[in-house]
């Protein structure tokens, strides 16, 4: 970062760590905070919704006597505070506790269902960027000509439709008509990689090219900014060509307030996998979500989605350190 | 102008890059199968993910169809065709000889083994029957609970005591999935590996995706032409079906929106199986909510029901109209679905008759399922067109379960009953319909389960469901059917689904099926 021309005056480095530190420790204490009205949130509503599990596993045919019998035995007639703090205790010490529906430990499940979701959700981000950043810097370079307002007009029907019906287009044309890749399903990563890899693309592409298209209009106003700079145009009169000049000086400037936008997208992408994994029938988290709600298998419901919001959590965290790294200019405080 | 030159080197790196991923992917085929005799038969299932494995511990269908039968058999199984066939048992004999029967004496099948190499013994019936009615049974079926005792007699057979005489045990033992036989030491394995007799184990599952079976080689009877069978799990019908027409599965257990059918019908590549069920849709009165107490009311809304339009649009026309708590394949079945004919005008009457000229407000709360969503706005328009004005809404499955079924705060809903011989309900006190005559039913069919002989048996029956119909209790529409979509050369499926089994004893791809299975209702 050296010689750098965003670099402010240099500061003594130990005084920068330990300012550094300060604001590490208060960010992680803010997450925790977080994290912990998360929690009190999750299982408060989860419990107020009715339906009991003891009644969905029994069904119909339950005698009043049998489903007071298993509502004991699941531990469900225990003051809530107390399944509380039981639940709390055991996510703190890493035991996410046994499902109420098959009364199988919840983690593997998690693990398996993170091991579709998880590589769903950084193809789309992938696919997203991909999409964003050479789409978003073109309609920028170009938005006096007519090519830059058809770019910006495409990426506003990108915006425009929802990721479940470009999921279902693409399972029609792409799968049925011309069977080039599968219609829906899962072949497991232990199984066969590329097998893997081709059943997640259709379901990516679909996750994100929406997000892809929202990035975009982010990208292009950032760049139109920088465009503009007096730094710019000094750099492209000492000779450097555009190309250059942009990808040097302008990119890096660009680049903090798209680093906001992905932060949030990334939640936007979580939950747009939910719905994805619906349309492509992917064993992912959002599938255990939807089918432990159901079942009012209350506790794994509460597992994912303190999960889901641990990772928007760290993941804001981390949109906040790269700022710094960015843009060392962003000073402790914030 | 220099920037856009340099702008297009940015989108062709970024179109390299997609089209670089796409083309990887789509290239890195799945190696080619190897050649084998017997293939894979994938099912395509509507049914939402088995919750767990153990049918003795959860009362989810969808574990009935993929375990019952196929892993886990019982002494004697209902055939496709309705008939009670020795499974476990080779045969059995009741007593007394004249009456209703009140014992069951079953002769063990010999040389049986469990898939995990276990000798079917006398001892691991005896287990299984006595571990329904153990205190803190989480069996899901009331069925079967009203044996007394469970002896070993002699080397090789089991005598059942009943409560009290019947003449419906013996079809409940067969029919409903509490009567698997267990290995009592696989018991610890049964939510994720239940071992069974069947001509299927359980070789591996992916939550919320799929069950894999494989053939069973330990299996005593006849060895189904497949190597083994994956049920594939979708929650949206379009996906299911596009899974079939692009070849990802060889089936469909059950079409679950019939108006997609004309996708297979007439494509010579499919044949579609319409099977009858115990399934009754019908729409539930809650006989104890205001105007429907009156049951000149609850006759004028079974009037203002054009059943044969609604199965037009709920059912593709495929199902049955239905009149009382009855299906074609009950040894009591009587059609009463004529008792009361479309007729608009008499129902208008009926309502000025019962002192609602004008109508009233009646509240339908739905459960999220396709026939009751593709049947309500028939529903509205139909009693709409007589006064009564409906509001419709939609509440998730356990909330139906403890706010309609549990809590009875709900004035109608459209339900399937999809038990079989489920007329017990109506005898039932305090069951969500709160019928005024509950416990002069409870009684009469008491009596009819104890008389001397079968045709007393049914014609008590009958006398129940005569009197459940001229009391209008509920509004009783259609028989559901079980829409099976298959390729042309899956053989040996059941033709019927009077079970909750997805029966696939004699399932496979290509082959013949044996002429003593097709004689009970499996198709060639």
């Amino acid at each position: 970062m050296a010689g750098s021309p965003l670099l402010p005056a240099e500061d003594a480095p130990d005084r920068r760590d330990l300012a550094f530190l300060r604001f590490l420790a208060r960010r992680l204490v803010a997450m925790v905070l977080t994290l912990f009205g998360a929690s009190v949130l999750v299982f408060t509503v989860l419990n107020i919704l009715p339906g009991s599990p003891a009644q969905v596993i029994l069904g119909t045919q339950a005698t009043p006597a049998s489903v007071r019998e298993l509502t004991i035995k699941l531990g469900l007639n225990q003051p809530l505070p107390l399944q509380y703090l039981h639940w709390i205790a055991g996510l703190l010490s890493l035991h996410l506790g046994n499902s109420y529906i098959s009364g199988q430990p919840i983690a593997p499940e998690l693990e398996a269902a993170l091991a579709v979701t998880g590589p769903l959700v950084a193809l789309g981000l992938l696919f997203g960027l991909a999409i964003a950043v050479p789409t978003g810097i073109l309609s920028a370079l170009r938005h006096r000509r007519a090519s830059g307002a058809w770019l910006a007009a495409a990426t506003q029907v990108g915006i425009a439709i929802p990721n479940f019906v470009l999921g279902i287009l693409l399972i029609i044309v792409v799968a049925v008509d011309w069977r080039l890749l599968p219609a829906s399903g899962f072949i497991p990563w232990s199984q066969s990689v590329g097998g893997a890899l081709r059943s997640l693309v259709l379901p990516a592409i679909s996750l994100g090219l929406v997000e892809g298209a929202i990035l975009s209009r982010y990208v292009r106003t950032a760049i139109l900014g920088v465009m503009r700079a007096d730094y710019l145009r000094t750099a492209r009169a000492k000779g450097l060509p555009a190309g250059r000049a942009l990808v040097r000086h302008g990119v890096r400037n660009a680049s903090v307030p798209v680093l906001t936008v992905l932060g949030l997208e990334l939640s936007g992408l979580i939950i747009g996998a939910v719905v994805i994994e619906a349309v492509f029938t992917l064993p992912g988290v959002g599938s255990l979500l939807l089918s432990s709600v159901a079942n009012r298998d209350l506790i794994t419901v509460q597992d994912i989605v303190m999960l889901v919001a641990t990772v928007v959590v760290v993941a804001n965290l981390v949109v906040d350190l790269l700022y710094r790294i960015v843009d060392p200019r962003l000073e402790v405080g914030g | 102008m220099g920037f856009e030159r340099a702008g297009w080197r940015f989108v062709r790196a970024g179109a390299l890059l997609v089209a670089g991923a796409l083309v990887l992917a789509a290239c890195s085929s799945s190696p080619s199968p190897k050649t084998q005799p017997l293939k894979t038969l994938t099912i395509g299932s509507s049914n939402v993910f088995p919750p767990t494995l153990d049918l003795t511990a959860n009362a989810s269908q969808a574990i009935d169809e993929v375990i019952d039968y196929n892993v886990l058999q019982h002494l004697v199984e209902l055939a496709p065709n309705g008939k009670i066939v020795p499974v476990l048992a080779t045969s059995w004999t009741s007593s007394p000889s004249y009456g209703a029967p009140s014992s069951y004496t079953f002769t063990i099948r010999k040389g049986v083994k469990f898939s995990n190499g276990d000798p079917l013994t006398p001892a691991d019936v005896v287990f299984s029957l006595k571990r329904v009615f153990a205190p803190g049974s989480t069996y899901p079926y009331t069925k079967i609970f009203d044996a007394s005792s469970v002896t070993q007699v002699g080397s090789d057979q089991v005598k059942v005591t009943l409560q009290s005489p019947s003449w419906e045990w013996l079809y409940n033992l067969a029919a409903y999935s509490n009567g698997v036989i267990l290995d009592p030491s696989a018991i610890s394995s049964m939510a994720t590996d239940p071992v069974g007799t069947g001509p299927f184990k359980v070789t591996g599952e992916t939550t919320n995706y799929s069950v894999t079976l494989a053939r069973n080689n330990l299996y005593w009877g006849y060895k189904p032409n497949v190597a083994g069978v994956v049920f594939r799990y979708f929650t949206n019908p379009n996906d299911l079906n596009s899974a079939l027409q692009s070849g990802q599965i060889n089936m469909i257990d059950n079409l679950s929106t019939p108006q997609d059918l004309g996708l297979f019908k007439s494509n010579p590549a499919y044949r579609v199986i319409a099977g009858l069920t115990n399934g009754k849709v019908q729409m539930t009165l809650n006989n104890a909510y205001g105007p429907l107490q009156n049951k000149l009311v609850r006759q004028a809304i079974l009037y203002a029901t054009d059943k044969k339009a609604i199965i037009q649009a709920a059912s593709g026309g495929y199902g049955l109209a239905a009149g009382s708590d009855t299906v074609p394949a009950d040894p009591f079945y009587v059609n009463l679905s004529n008792a009361y004919p479309y007729n608009p005008t008499k129902a208008k009457q009926l309502l000025t008759e019962a002192g609602y000229p004008n109508g009233f407000s009646l509240a339908l709360t739905l459960p999220p399922y396709f026939y009751a969503q593709l049947a309500a706005p028939l529903i509205v328009s139909e009693l709409g067109a007589v006064g009564i004005k409906v509001t419709v809404s939609t509440i998730d499955f356990p909330l139906w379960i403890s706010q309609v079924f549990e809590g009875g705060a709900y004035q109608a809903t459209i339900i399937d009953h999809a038990e079989g011989r489920d007329i017990g309900n109506y005898g039932t006190t305090g069951y969500y319909w709160h019928y005024a005559k509950t416990s002069q039913v409870a009684q009469e069919l008491t009596a009819a389960n104890a008389a001397p002989t079968e045709a007393q048996w049914i014609s008590g029956y009958q006398k129940v469901l005569r009197q459940i119909t001229a009391d209008a209790v509920n509004d009783w529409i259609y028989i559901i059917p079980d829409l099976t979509v298959a390729q042309k050369d899956i053989v040996g499926l059941s033709s019927t689904a009077y079970t909750e089994s997805f029966n696939l004893t004699y399932v496979g791809i290509g082959g013949t099926v044996p002429a003593s299975a097709r004689a009970l209702g499996y198709t060639s």
